[in-house]
């Protein structure tokens, strides 16, 4: 069967181009369906195309009424955004979420190892693996967390681990996010919405559920309370409602049922952490903080900090509360630091790594540099301290000026860039409005975040966020530069 | 619960309050001014004076005519007071809060919000500022019947029970006490039928002329305006009635604490039950309204530094 064959009558299908050199999650190279999604391929050939707009619709009301919203930073007009959500899910099979889930357990493992080993004795540097000054002049590398061994040794307990699947549809690591990765609201979300839209064909493919996250955190958070206490006192941290995760602040605050406290909230006192109540203060145990290393303690980073509180990390290293993810996690997502993960899987696991990494050119070292500043236009230049996709340059869609700003920049600080290859992210059948309520169906690039939590054992979330690039050609998926999401089906056996 | 959200919940309370009391009393001066014939004295100064806002209202305005009063009480986002401030400060307060109160205590309050950002100064061509005080009170009981009909009976009940009644009982000894100087400037005047209508029109803005039939008949007369406003135990906007409710939230607040506040709250509801108007008047109501005025700023810094203040 051929998508094109079966969908003469189906004007959105009929149309649809498999662009030349990328991989199509959906199609083949014949544009026959992949065997993977092939009943959700033809269940959405058999739908007429003002019912997949219908969809579209449908799905934007509710997630309006839902107030599922996002704050963007830049944007002083209509500072409460919807995420685009495309209805047309991603599929991935039971036995490639196998090789996924040991592959992204097997990294979370060996980057937590490389936290604990970095901030304490320091073996992979003194074994000459890993470079000293590279990690020492890391941004991230937080000298103010040196000695802290957290309980169970757990520097990371969230994780969300990028991931994007090249033109022959392996999937590589694209980034790591240790710090405070965010996105798992909407993944949950977006199922309650894709639950009302399609019940009937995710009941038929045995979709997996991704409602028991909220559970899973609450219990890998109670797993890392120090001493092992029973029922300890848990808390997340915000920035408030400026930030532009809040939504997602207060969607796992309700679903765990624990307080969401601010800065302000919160105090030390004979190195305990507290929050203040009406009934008076109140011992924290776990905090599961989702603000910055630098505003988390301004006694011992940014002193103008007023998101923290003051004392913490002397609370940390009397052992009497941990926080999620440790201080100083972000050195093991550093995008140069990142070019070492081979290296560290085999180092701490004595395992070869499972998940690829895209290849990575660090440009601190002058004969990369050269190679790489001649040949800019082929190259994605990443500033190592980042996130979120800003200051990321793609070499072949650059404009004149943004390479020769870029090249400056280069010339000026060659440790803070990496560069890597282009690739090209793989596609998926996206549905794109054409106005007066009709809709097209045409690839867009695609990625994915799955996540894993650390606790007493490693649990990934059986799914993932899948954000796609909604303008045509773009590369770029973030939700603070115009992308999307869609929901991701993890089959089960 | 967190102390911080303790304290927005009895602003955004107290602020949707004001708003509503302010609501109330411009309605009923409006109306009022129509029936009366013009003065010597400015025919808005009262309510200024009530709000204690004589400066604030001339550092924006050249003119104290009704238009300019209308906007000043009502729109204007540069007095902190204002209805559509009031309303802005509660919907804000609210919004990070959603799940403390219920969703629909959060839709009216919302659509209320949103009403406001259409308000204009062309609402008060004179056929619509009847129209709009009407839809505007019908709001305000449409979010109190909300609120005590799906939020339950927990502490943030209770630290927005708290909010509402300290507003209301300080509102109207606040309200009581300019009127009264205003509407009596001769000692002989006291319970004569002098300014039947001013009186009425007091009693009408805090919704207590039905009450007040009820209680003692047609006849007006001051000291039983007194007594239905401060010492009713039965009439909900009296101050004794808010006070009485304010003690019942602090007792289950304060299961094992706050000894002071309770001692402040029980010492200005024994003044409430046991005092009435003729005595009151006799001996200088001004002087009593002051008192209540103190303790209800007392209370209020009490449970501040108690349960809400977080620095």
């Amino acid at each position: 069967m051929s998508v094109s064959e079966e969908g003469i009558s189906m004007p959105v299908w009929s149309s649809y181009e498999h662009p030349e050199g990328l991989f199509d999650e959906m199609v083949d190279l014949s544009n026959s369906p992949r065997p993977v999604s092939a009943d959700i391929t033809k269940a959405l050939l058999s739908m007429p195309p003002d019912k997949l707009g219908d969809l579209c619709n449908r799905a934007d009301s509710m997630f309006r009424r839902m107030g599922v919203t996002f704050n963007v930073y830049s944007d002083r007009h209509g500072v409460e955004k919807i995420l685009p959500f495309d209805p047309i899910p991603r599929v991935i099979d039971a036995e490639t979420w196998a090789g996924l889930e040991a592959g992204l357990i097997q990294r979370v493992r060996a980057l937590n190892e490389f936290l604990a080993d970095i901030y304490g004795g320091g073996c992979i540097m003194k074994d000459g693996l890993v470079p000293r000054d590279l990690i020492l002049g890391c941004p991230q590398f937080r000298c103010g967390a040196m000695g802290i061994r957290p309980p169970l040794g757990n520097f990371v307990t969230v994780a969300g681990i990028d991931l994007i699947r090249g033109p022959d549809g392996r999937f590589f690591v694209l980034e790591d996010n240790l710090r405070t990765p965010s996105g798992v609201s909407y993944v949950i979300e977006n199922r309650v919405v894709m639950t009302r839209l399609m019940p009937d064909l995710m009941r038929a493919c045995r979709v997996r559920s991704v409602e028991s996250y909220p559970a899973d955190l609450l219990q890998s958070l109670s797993e890392i309370a120090p001493s092992g206490k029973s029922n300890p006192t848990i808390a997340i941290l915000t920035p408030g409602p400026l930030n532009s995760a809040f939504f997602e602040h207060v969607f796992l605050s309700l679903q765990m049922g624990v307080e969401l406290v601010e800065g302000q909230d919160l105090v030390c006192v004979d190195d305990k952490l507290y929050m203040k109540t009406v009934q008076g203060l109140r011992q924290i145990d776990v905090l599961y903080r989702r603000i910055d290393d630098e505003f988390l303690d301004p006694m011992v980073f940014r002193r103008d900090s007023l998101l923290g509180v003051a004392g913490l990390t002397a609370v940390l290293r009397s052992g009497n509360a941990a926080v999620a993810n440790a201080i100083g996690t972000g050195v093991a997502d550093d995008k140069a630091v990142y070019a070492y993960t081979p290296i560290m899987i085999k180092y701490y696991l004595g395992e070869d790594h499972l998940l690829p990494i895209v290849e990575t050119h660090l440009l601190r070292d002058p004969e990369v540099r050269e190679t790489v500043l001649r040949n800019m236009d082929r190259y994605v230049i990443k500033p190592v301290g980042e996130s979120g996709g800003y200051g990321v340059l793609i070499g072949p869609q650059a404009t004149e000026k943004e390479l020769s700003e870029t090249h400056q920049q280069i010339v000026k600080h060659p440790e803070n860039f990496v560069a890597q290859p282009v690739i090209n992210l793989s596609v998926h059948p996206t549905l794109i409005a054409q106005g007066e309520g009709s809709v097209r169906l045409e690839p867009r690039h695609i990625d994915f975040r799955p996540f894993v939590l650390l606790g007493a054992k490693p649990r990934v979330l059986p799914g993932g966020l899948t954000r796609v690039a909604l303008r045509h050609g773009s590369l770029v998926v973030n939700s603070s530069q115009g992308g999307g999401s869609k929901d991701t089906w993890v089959l089960g056996r | 619960m967190l102390r911080r959200i303790a304290n927005q919940l009895f602003w955004a309370a107290r602020n949707l309050e004001r708003a509503e009391g302010r609501a109330r009393l411009v309605d009923v001066n409006y109306h009022l001014l129509i029936e009366t014939p013009p003065r010597d004295t400015p025919e808005w100064e009262p309510l200024l004076a009530i709000f204690a806002e004589q400066e604030l209202f001339s550092s924006h305005y050249t003119t104290a005519d009704q238009r300019s009063m209308l906007s000043f009480f009502t729109l204007d986002l540069e007095n902190p007071n204002s209805i559509r401030s009031c309303i802005l400060l509660a919907r804000e307060n609210i919004r990070a809060l959603r799940h403390y109160v219920s969703s629909e205590f959060w839709l009216a309050l919302n659509t209320l919000y949103l009403e406001t950002q259409e308000w204009t100064a062309g609402l008060f061509d004179s056929p619509g500022v009847y129209a709009f005080f009407c839809e505007l009170r019908d709001s305000f009981y449409r979010i109190s019947g909300i609120r005590q009909s799906t939020i339950p009976r927990d502490l943030a009940y209770d630290f927005m029970r708290l909010g509402i009644m300290i507003e209301r009982a300080e509102d109207v000894s606040r309200m009581l006490d300019v009127k009264y100087h205003f509407l009596l400037p001769r000692l002989e005047d006291v319970g004569g039928p002098v300014d039947l209508l001013q009186w009425t029109a007091v009693l009408r803005s805090a919704s207590a002329l039905e009450a007040y039939r009820k209680r003692f008949g047609n006849a007006i007369r001051v000291d039983r305006l007194v007594e239905i406003l401060l010492f009713d135990p039965t009439f909900p906007r009296s101050a004794r009635y808010a006070i009485e409710q304010f003690e019942i939230s602090m007792r289950r607040i304060s299961v094992d604490s706050s000894v002071a506040v309770s001692k402040r709250v029980s010492d200005l509801l024994h003044d409430l039950r046991e005092n009435r108007a003729a005595e009151c008047i006799k001996s200088g109501l001004h002087e009593f309204l002051l008192g209540v005025q103190d303790s209800c700023k007392g209370i209020f810094k009490q449970i501040d530094d108690d349960y809400l203040k977080t620095q």
